[in-house]
């Protein structure tokens, strides 16, 4: 073996660039087909968002491990009925002049006083975004940053005890930083007034017409979602890597098109159907989004993640744990509340936590169809 | 063989039913929508180097930006000198640059994660324990100690598998400093590892 070969061999295959990570790149890199100018700043951010967020992305955290997926049930599951009544519902929402969508993202990080640790919720950031429904009426993309906080009520009791401190110094991946109780307001970026139209399905540029056009056929659409095209370009050792096979990574493709596309209700339906019938995805029954929602929820377990000491992770963060992916959908509209994940076997920086453990969230705080030009709200959500 | 004409040499990069991206570049010129075909066909692999040099976090920011920059760019782009690939790589490799302090203090951690133990064992044994626990000791170390200049021709080398003529063409450098560069990375990167593999020295430099 040469050193060449050596240096390939020690530097591996890294995971492929996720849904979202291609979706907004092209998206920022559209902005400039259609405009000549850069959109950056937030737009760029959102897309960042569960990058930073998705703790199996997150650097100094390797994926062990490829527990095979749970077999299907077989067995009448009165949760997944639950999500199949809100499909129901789903099919019967109107549409409008403009489409807009406010998500609520954040990360849960330990905080480690001699007075007992707590949880923090940093990287807490919320999106407002626009799309006219034809090319030309034009979009918006609003950012702001909301406070960190305490994530339960407990971790309040914690964080008081501490002496209630407005900075959080926690461990993010690879680094230290230091969230704060600060807030900004809604800044806005690059906004175009000719823009509209246009959305991102699963990496693919699609009109509102297009998307109308969606099959609700839920085989349909679990072909059309949840297999990795090579035609896209994405050379086929790296497409075997984004494991579609996996129910963790269907969730994922089926939260990006809920949260970033106007889907029919006809097709959000479909694709509801359709996750409840891919092996290893569960129901959990009755769930409550971070923001006291009270939804049905859809889950599958990731693989266990491990923190070591390779990209400078201190003692206390380092080890094994592992989580589940988590949907949460409204029972009466069978619109997505909260995509997040969840404890499931506590360890590493989160061995005294226990399972049912927020390890971070993308809430979708409102979203749909209206016929009056969207303003992010001025309310704070938490 | 004897006897048979000479013909032109295979296009380069040409595996067989793939789009001539050249082509597609300077239709974009006129519209800018069919750049998105180069960033398909494109962006996992930019995406997958930068990744691999400075972690998963980081890519995602430098894989979007070197397609912004290609994009704004593309104008300025000669087919004559280099394949759109190639070209894609330096542009990557300019805002990898941005990020060299942390590169290099990510090898330097890596480093500490200590040497692989020799026990001993063949040679081809050794060297195969050393890049099979991934990039850390005296290679990260050995890495992390290349100039700047030395550890871009390297690794467009070894990770992105571009030739020498297309690393000077996506550095814009002459095509005798690619080989000077390489062959003192590659000597540089032997000299570390030696203690863990003797047989080292005396393997002559074929960079």
């Amino acid at each position: 073996m040469d050193e060449l070969q050596m240096i390939r061999e020690a530097y591996g295959e890294p995971a492929p660039p996720t849904m979202r990570e291609m979706t907004e790149a092209r998206a920022r890199m559209s902005g400039e087909t259609r405009r000549g100018r850069a959109r950056s700043g937030w737009r760029l951010k959102a897309g960042l968002g569960v990058v930073a967020v998705g703790a199996a992305a997150a650097a100094g955290i390797a994926t062990v491990g490829s527990g095979s997926p749970a077999p299907p049930s077989s067995r009448l599951d009165l949760g997944k009925q639950a999500v199949l009544a809100a499909a129901e519902k789903a099919e019967k929402q109107p549409t409008g002049k403009y489409w807009f969508t406010d998500h609520v993202t954040g990360q849960s990080y330990m905080m480690r006083p001699k007075t007992g640790s707590y949880a923090i919720v940093g990287a807490h950031d919320e999106y407002f975004s626009w799309t006219g429904v034809k090319t030309g009426l034009g979009e918006g993309f609003f950012g702001r940053s909301l406070p960190a906080r305490p994530l339960t009520r407990q971790d309040e009791a914690a964080w008081r005890r501490a002496g209630s401190p407005s900075k959080f110094r926690v461990w993010s991946n690879d680094h230290y930083y230091t969230y704060d109780r600060g807030k900004t307001g809604w800044e806005v970026d690059d906004p175009d007034p000719k823009g509209g139209g246009a959305f991102y399905l699963n990496g693919r540029k699609m009109t509102v017409a297009e998307i109308q056009n969606l099959p609700s056929d839920p085989d349909a659409l679990a072909k059309l979602l949840f297999t990795r095209t090579a035609e896209r370009g994405v050379p086929d050792r790296r497409a075997k890597r984004l494991d579609m096979s996996k129910p963790d990574v269907k969730l994922r493709v089926a939260a990006d098109a809920l949260e970033n596309t106007p889907l029919p209700p006809r097709v959000r339906a479909g694709l509801m159907r359709a996750l409840t019938e891919q092996p290893g995805i569960r129901s959990l029954g009755a769930a409550t989004d971070p923001l006291g929602r009270r939804g049905v929820a859809l889950a599958a377990d990731q693989d266990p993640t491990t923190v070591d000491r390779e990209y400078g992770a201190p003692a206390e963060e380092q080890g094994t744990y592992r989580v589940r992916s988590e949907l949460i959908f409204n029972p009466a509209t069978g619109e997505l509340l909260s995509d997040q994940e969840v404890l499931t076997e506590p360890g590493g920086p989160y061995r005294d936590r226990r399972p049912g453990f927020v390890v971070n969230y993308w809430i979708v705080r409102a979203s749909g169809w209206t016929n009056t030009l969207p303003r992010p709200a001025a309310e704070l959500p938490f | 063989m004897t006897g048979e004409p000479l013909t032109a040499d295979p296009p380069r990069s040409g595996s067989p039913g793939r789009t001539d991206h050249s082509a597609v570049l300077r239709t974009s010129l006129q519209d800018p929508e069919r750049f998105g075909d180069i960033f398909d066909a494109y962006f996992a692999e930019i995406h997958g180097y930068a990744a691999k040099r400075l972690g998963p976090d980081a890519a995602s920011d430098i894989a979007a930006q070197t397609f912004l920059e290609a994009f704004r760019r593309r104008d300025r782009y000669d087919a004559s000198r280099a394949g759109v690939r190639t070209w894609l790589y330096g542009i990557a490799t300019n805002v990898i640059g941005r990020h060299r302090r942390s590169e290099v203090r990510g090898l330097r951690a890596r480093a500490r994660l200590g040497p692989v133990q020799d026990e001993g064992g063949h040679a081809d044994r050794v060297d195969a324990r050393v890049s099979a626990q991934g990039l850390r000791g005296r290679l990260a170390g050995a890495l992390a100690e290349l100039s700047d200049g030395e550890r871009d021709v390297l690794l467009l080398v070894a990770l992105a598998d571009l030739g020498h003529e297309e690393v000077a063409a996506a550095l814009g450098i002459p095509y005798g400093t690619v080989g000077s560069r390489l062959s003192r990375a590659r000597r540089k990167v032997r000299e570390a590892l030696g203690g863990t593999n003797p047989m080292r020295e005396v393997e002559d430099d074929h960079g």
